[in-house]
């Protein structure tokens, strides 16, 4: 027995004996009073973890953002003499981490999407006092903060802003299909209109294109806009009757079926958020729905400004109910189970320091829309004109869920992608009809 | 007599075997295409794609000097090892008492043990999250090597109780009428008959670890800790942006050191399966 | 263990108490890191847990809800055209992997490592590899085709229902040919030569012989591999986290894809614990019915 004991443990690297338990204990004792030993040897680890914070966010697309938050996390750990692990997951794997940390804990700051301070109202820390001081320095928040980042008054999370997706297209291509302007960007489009370049574009070779697959970001960002914008809701204000199968949407699905067909690239069923980036940097596709996150790459290729020079942004079309946008602000967290509740206060505290935050804010050249007034009119927005435009998109945001309020039933249906599910269905089989009866039957199972 | 000429072998082995490597292959050819190439190359429509056009190795450096695969690839290392070889310990004395030795509830164990098997770790991450949680274990190394046997041990026992059984017991009984102890009758005369199978059971488990992703993205919050699937996916996958020459750069490297056991040791791979679940 | 040693060596020597403890070790992992875990998930499908919130009991209500929901309906069916369909293609095109790595072959170890890639990949990893090939826009194969003039424009891969459940199940065959011909393989060098000479001897033709010879003698490892096939393909959810997550329109959706989506997205884990414990009674079938096998043959 010890002879195969000597063998397994061999492998195991010298690090391990740091905890205290040595090898040959480990022998000794059998494994299974090994493994108990190990327990024993645990607390080292857990009394070194009292002073550890751990910061979750997202990856930012942007390289410079993400180096700044992380360099800018490592310097506070050194101030505050804590041991600071930064971690930034991928988009669709923060979900994932939020959920385990909030159940079994070993996270202490994390980045919030819009509507997650909502839904996680329970496991967040107040942080009404902390936002209103870098509301006071910033000038106040800009409306749409306060719209999405007050929980029933209170703000669970400090709002940092969030970035914006909007239509992208090529000029060139806009202009051969007749639309005026084209270069100056931002032009006040309905749904119809656009829907008319789509179709000219598609002669050109060069369709529109758009994400309908299982995807959080784009399709969610599309579809919800055109639903709203067509006179549909998931659910009314009282956040039980289903609004979703309206004469209007059904009208209107009818034209977004046949403008599939006639000037989208229909491969767009099995797109996600990624695609359509690649899709329109490689010159496949003439406008899409997206964050600046295509802009700010054509500005880096080494085409001689190229696609940069033919690129531009506009709002959201318009449709018989409006224009619309989903939106709201992300907020900066911190779980209630923490242990570490004081030094996450302190390290938030400090990031959104104007010296601090600012930093990371400007390297973004705009893909980040700001949390505060004051930083409307911030010299940075001079240095490009085309991201001008995304300052706008506040104004027509609106959270999942709406006109009920953007709880768990709203992140249920957003989770199930009933539709964004919709629209695939209905350019899928042609019949939009059936795809809205379905969508309002999953929605009723949901709001019931 | 199996195969008559050298133009017969060709036509039935190697020409299907060509067929195979192709199908089976292919994926692996095609991400090594698209490492080599520079970002601007992978997504030009006009260029041929499975071909490299302009070789570079950025994708490759861009991986040791913008992220922390080696740290990835060292954690994925010893994590796999130290599983391994915990899961191999205990598989070994399970198989061995369920294949030599009666003990009350022996028959419900067999079975008990099958069972928990499928239990999908979909499941179980979220408890298993709980109980990592209670014993400090985030973002250490245990956290893996404590979880990651869960999923191996069912099935290396089941695979050395069938090795086991292929031994003659004679041997065993003339040993213990010789005066050894079973304890000595496993270490000195079962174990070392056993190597082909125990290896196979090594590769299997070392394979899993190497492969998992779920646990290692729940339990790791650092980037100096995570394995090399959870280490690529997140910091490969920036935004709605994949990084597509580097992402199939640290797949091709993460998949290195798995081959390389493989080349090595499926000869015994196939005998140690050959023996426990053929004869078993 | 100095001064008991004698009282110790009947101790150990005793087959009820050594098996206890050779026991032990596995036992007590699995039951910490397994067995609690899972009762902890079967209480949680029974109540309306959400992340963050405790949840009350409310019995089987989280399973009867689930027969009604039309998506869960199509998960259910999907998962089993994925677990179930896929293996005789899997066992067959196993098979004839085997057949020809059971020859002897120039290089045979580097190539039987080699063949076993799509297996020991990371299928995280492999997976964005597939899921660069199907890709809408850059698609070596469509690009292929289209130049090969047979189409003229992109394959929908992964947007079209029926092609992207063959795209999924391809890539789920894919990785399982090696762990089948490997597995079959090791059935097939258990084949004492003997048997095949004597059958030669009787006139028996190539086929025959495989049929009366071989396949008897490998068709134990051909159930088990298969059983195990389809109890880890149940479980599987990466593959198709990484392809469509689903989509489009819940096509590809299976257990593990669907849980995972309404447990960690919309919160609900006390439902996603139900979805995931559908599986149990399915796979504890197959796996009943895989020890049975595997007792009468032992």
């Amino acid at each position: 027995m010890e002879k195969v004991n000597d063998n397994q443990l061999k492998s195991i690297p010298e690090e391990t004996a740091e905890n205290g338990v040595t090898r040959r204990q480990i022998i000794k004792t059998g494994a299974a009073a090994g493994a108990v030993a190990l327990m024993g040897g645990f607390p080292n680890i857990s009394s070194a973890q009292n002073k550890t914070l751990n910061i979750v966010r997202g990856t930012y697309f942007i390289p410079g953002a993400q180096e700044i938050a992380k360099q800018q996390a490592a310097e506070f750990g050194k101030q505050a003499g804590v041991k600071v692990n930064a971690d930034f997951l991928n988009w669709t794997d923060l979900n994932t981490k939020i959920g385990a940390g909030i159940q079994a804990g070993g996270i202490d700051v994390i980045e919030l999407w819009p509507v997650q301070n909502h839904l996680y109202a329970n496991n967040l820390v107040d942080m009404t006092d902390e936002a209103e001081e870098v509301a006071a320095r910033g000038g106040g928040f800009e409306e749409y903060v306060l719209n999405s980042g007050l929980v029933n008054g209170r703000y669970l999370g400090i709002p940092h802003g969030n970035n914006a997706g909007t239509i992208a297209y090529r000029i060139s291509a806009f202009e051969k299909a007749g639309v005026k302007h084209a270069d100056k960007g931002g032009m006040d489009m309905t749904w119809d209109e656009y829907f008319a370049v789509a179709k000219e574009c598609k002669k050109m070779g060069m369709p529109f294109g758009q994400s309908l697959g299982h995807s959080l970001g784009d399709p969610i960002g599309f579809c919800y806009p055109y639903m709203w914008a067509s006179g549909a809701l998931e659910v009314g204000d009282d956040g039980k009757t289903i609004l979703f199968n309206t004469p209007t949407f059904e009208y209107a699905l009818n034209k977004f079926v046949q403008a599939w067909k006639d000037g989208y690239d229909e491969t767009g069923t099995s797109w996600d958020d990624s695609s359509n980036n690649r899709a329109y940097l490689s010159g496949k596709i003439s406008s899409t729905f997206n964050g600046a996150s295509i802009y700010y790459a054509s500005k880096r290729r080494d085409d001689g400004g190229e696609l940069m020079n033919d690129t531009h942004h506009m709002l959201m079309p318009k449709g018989t109910a409006g224009r619309y946008h989903e939106f709201g602000t992300q907020t900066m967290g911190i779980l209630n189970n923490s242990k570490n509740i004081d030094v996450a206060k302190e390290y938030l505290k400090w990031w959104f320091q104007p010296e601090n935050f600012d930093k990371w804010w400007r390297i973004q050249e705009g893909y980040q829309l700001h949390h505060v007034k004051n930083l409307a009119d911030d010299p940075m927005w001079q240095d490009d004109p085309k991201m001008g435009i995304f300052k706008e998109i506040p104004k027509y945001g609106r959270l999942r869920g709406f006109a009920g309020n953007p709880n768990e039933k709203a992140s249920l249906a957003a989770s199930k992608y009933i539709v964004v599910d919709t629209f695939a269905k209905a350019v899928q089989s042609g019949d939009a009809k059936d795809a809205l009866e379905w969508g309002e039957r999953q929605l009723k199972r949901i709001y019931r | 007599m199996m195969v008559g000429s050298d133009k017969q072998k060709t036509l039935q082995i190697y020409i299907p075997l060509v067929v195979y490597t192709l199908l089976l292959l292919f994926p692996f050819y095609w991400m090594g295409v698209v490492s080599f190439k520079p970002t601007s190359d992978i997504f030009d429509l006009d260029l041929n794609p499975f071909w490299v056009q302009r070789f570079t190795l950025e994708n490759y450096l861009y991986l040791f000097e913008n992220t922390e695969f080696a740290s990835w690839m060292w954690n994925t290392m010893v994590i796999s090892i130290v599983s391994t070889a915990l899961s191999i310990f205990c598989s070994i004395c399970i198989g061995y008492a369920l294949a030599r030795l009666k003990f009350p509830g022996s028959d419900f164990m067999g079975i008990g043990i099958f069972l928990v098997y499928l239990v999908p770790p979909t499941l179980l991450f979220i408890p298993m999250a709980q109980v990592i949680g209670t014993l400090n274990l985030f973002n250490t190394h245990w956290a893996l090597i404590l979880t990651y046997p869960t999923q191996l041990i069912p099935f290396a026992s089941w695979l050395l109780m069938g090795y086991f059984l292929t031994i003659p017991k004679e041997i065993e009984e003339s040993a213990l009428m010789d005066g050894c102890s079973r304890i000595q009758i496993l270490v000195r005369i079962v174990l070392p008959l056993s190597v082909p199978g125990i290896l196979s059971a090594t590769i299997f488990c070392f394979t899993l670890c190497w492969n998992e992703f779920l646990y290692a993205l729940i339990f790791m919050s650092s980037g100096d800790m995570k394995t090399i699937p959870v280490g690529t996916v997140s910091d490969l996958i920036k935004a709605d942006t994949l990084f597509w020459g580097s992402l199939m750069a640290s797949a091709l490297l993460g998949s290195v050191p798995v081959a390389f056991i493989y080349s090595f040791f499926v000869k015994y791979y196939v005998s140690g399966l050959t023996a426990s679940a053929v004869k078993g | 263990m100095n001064s008991g040693s004698i009282q110790s060596e009947n101790f150990l020597d005793r087959e009820s108490s050594l098996g206890v403890l050779l026991m032990l070790p596995g036992l007590i992992l699995l039951l910490v890191f397994l067995a609690y875990p899972f009762f902890l998930g079967i209480w949680l499908s029974l109540t309306d847990t959400r992340i963050g919130m405790p949840g009350e009991f409310i019995g089987l209500w989280n399973y009867t809800d689930l027969l009604e929901d039309d998506i869960f309906h199509q998960t259910a069916w999907n998962t089993m055209i994925y677990a179930v369909v896929t293996v005789p293609f899997k066992a067959l095109m196993g098979l004839g992997l085997a057949l020809i790595l059971n020859n002897k072959i120039r290089f045979s170890n580097p190539i039987r490592a080699f063949v076993m890639l799509p297996w020991i990949v990371p299928t995280a990893l492999s997976s964005l590899g597939w899921f660069m090939i199907f890709d809408p826009v850059f698609s070596p194969i469509s690009w292929l085709m289209i130049e090969m003039g047979l189409i003229e424009s992109n394959v929908n891969f992964l947007g079209d229902q029926i092609l992207a459940v063959t795209a999924i199940c391809w890539v789920n065959i894919w990785r399982g040919i090696p762990f089948f011909g490997i597995s079959i393989l090791a059935g097939l060098q258990a084949v004492p030569p003997e048997l095949h000479e004597q059958a030669a001897i009787d006139g028996a033709n190539k086929f025959q012989r495989f049929v009366n010879v071989t396949l008897p003698q490998i068709k134990g490892i051909l159930m088990i591999t298969s059983l195990l096939s389809i109890i880890w393909t149940f479980a599987d959810f990466q593959l198709i986290y990484v392809l469509t997550k689903g989509g489009p329109a819940n096509q590809t959706h299976i257990f593990g894809t669907y849980a995972y989506q309404i447990g960690l997205f919309g919160t609900e884990i006390g439902m996603a614990a139900a979805i995931t414990l559908y599986m149990f009674p399915i796979l504890a079938f197959f796996s009943i019915f895989l020890l049975r096998y595997m007792r009468k043959t032992a």
